[in-house]
């Protein structure tokens, strides 16, 4: 179910995001090209343009609990695409920094098999960290 | 204009093929690279978020240490060390805010810390020294003719099918190297050594990144996508320029097969290893053996020498 916010609330969200992110989101207008373009969007529970919808909706917490947010590789095609220039990456890191910030998204390097960071290039683990870390 | 090299953590870590064929291509061309002295870390992504501004010291640090060098450009081979380099660069150029608590911090870091020999005092770092990726600087120090001209081996019938990936392209305003959706910068480069350039559509997309570490099987899709791609529309191999495309797209050929029995494998090059083995360099010192799927047999057939011009 889809929760809807006093505007107030959703105002607050809206503003918060925009000081953060540097984005303007309420410039979107659904066109969807980020999610066409996106390379993961059949990876996530919520696609691209939905999240910029929901952060237009204030809907934080339902962004905070979503998958999505953590298939963005940030190679921004979306923000290449987007015909209003919304860096939806920004986006999505806003709500990662959101996760970091409540001491929710603490990553546990040791939760990834060695299997996979013994041969990875070493940029990868530098990014995926600093992605996905603190 | 003096010019700095920086290779970043991958190029002397799993990517030293890349590192070593960087410096044979440049040396087959007559010149050299200088590697910046005490280099560090080059943060690897751009923080995306106004208030992580902690996760540009390690880039305003670099840019500042090659500045102080005497250098006037940076060049890297890496995407990643250009992307965010280049990108950390505008910032500190363009937003005076973040570049004021960024020399704030590094003078007082410098002032406080303690060196054995203290350094001079912080000079102020506003976005000074240019940054260049490897191709750039190719292109615009020795030009893709003279490339072409210097060639010793013929390349001729090699169906390269060049892959940017994400790092190289986007954002394209701040980038400024190649337009995101219709690139040609590789498609010369490959074209001046003489090779067959294979034209197809997922050739700017994204491999994976670092999901190969984190989400695994999102990017083993994303990355046999590219390959089944590039193989449909006739590629012996794919060619790229960063390590983490190369480790996406080549060290999970096997799962990939695993997973599809009729997927055919395809052998990853960088393409500073395409450039030196077109200057004639053999091929057991284009690094081969860290590659998952040879590309020796490939590559073989063209290290006859061109008639007549025998490398020393």
């Amino acid at each position: 179910m889809v929760r809807i916010l006093q505007p107030e609330e959703r105002r607050e969200a809206v503003n918060r995001m925009h000081e953060l992110s540097n984005q303007d989101i309420l410039l979107c207008l659904q066109c969807g090209k980020c999610t066409a373009g996106c390379p993961f969007s059949n990876d996530m529970d919520l696609a691209p343009h939905q999240i910029v919808r929901m952060a237009q909706l204030g809907l934080i917490d339902e962004l905070k609990a979503s998958e999505a947010i953590w298939y963005c590789a940030t190679c921004f095609t979306c923000v290449s695409r987007c015909p209003v220039a919304i860096d939806i990456a920004a986006v999505a890191e806003v709500i990662r920094l959101y996760l970091q910030m409540d001491d929710e998204a603490r990553f546990d390097p040791e939760s990834i098999p060695k299997s996979l960071t013994e041969n990875a290039p070493q940029q990868a683990l530098v990014s995926l960290y600093r992605k996905f870390g603190n | 204009m003096k010019v700095g090299y920086y290779p970043g953590c991958t190029l002397k870590g799993s990517a030293k093929a890349l590192d070593e064929t960087t410096h044979l291509a440049v040396e087959l061309l007559g010149s050299s690279l200088t590697e910046i002295e005490d280099w560090t870390c080059c943060g690897a992504t751009t923080p995306l978020t106004e208030t992580r501004i902690a996760n540009l010291i390690a880039q305003t640090r670099l840019l500042a240490k090659t500045r102080d060098a005497g250098y006037d450009a940076l060049v890297t081979t890496c995407p990643f060390c250009f992307s965010t380099l280049k990108r950390a660069n505008l910032t500190l150029a363009n937003d005076e805010l973040k570049r004021r608590r960024m020399n704030t911090y590094l003078a007082e870091d410098r002032r406080l810390r303690d060196y054995e020999t203290p350094p001079p005092a912080w000079v102020d770092y506003s976005g000074e020294t240019r940054v260049l990726h490897m191709l750039e600087w190719i292109r615009d120090d020795f030009g893709f003719q003279v490339i072409s001209t210097a060639a010793r081996v013929s390349l001729k019938g090699l169906k390269v099918a060049p892959f940017y990936g994400c790092q190289l392209l986007r954002p394209a305003d701040e980038l400024a190297m190649c337009d995101p959706e219709n690139p040609v910068l590789f498609e010369e480069f490959l074209g001046a050594l003489g090779t067959d350039v294979i034209d197809f559509p997922n050739r700017i997309d994204c491999c994976g990144s670092y999901l190969s570490v984190a989400r695994p099987e999102a990017a083993l899709r994303a990355s046999c996508k590219i390959l089944d791609s590039a193989r449909m529309h006739g590629a012996d191999t794919v060619v790229v320029t960063c390590p983490l495309c190369f480790y996406n797209l080549d060290y999970f050929q096997d799962e990939m097969l695993r997973g599809n029995p009729e997927f055919k494998q395809v052998p990853i090059l960088y393409f500073t290893q395409l450039l030196a083995l077109a200057l004639g360099a053999p091929l057991d010192k284009l690094g081969l053996d860290s590659h998952k799927v040879d590309p020796g047999p490939l590559l073989e057939r063209f290290t006859v020498n061109v008639p007549g011009e025998v490398p020393a």
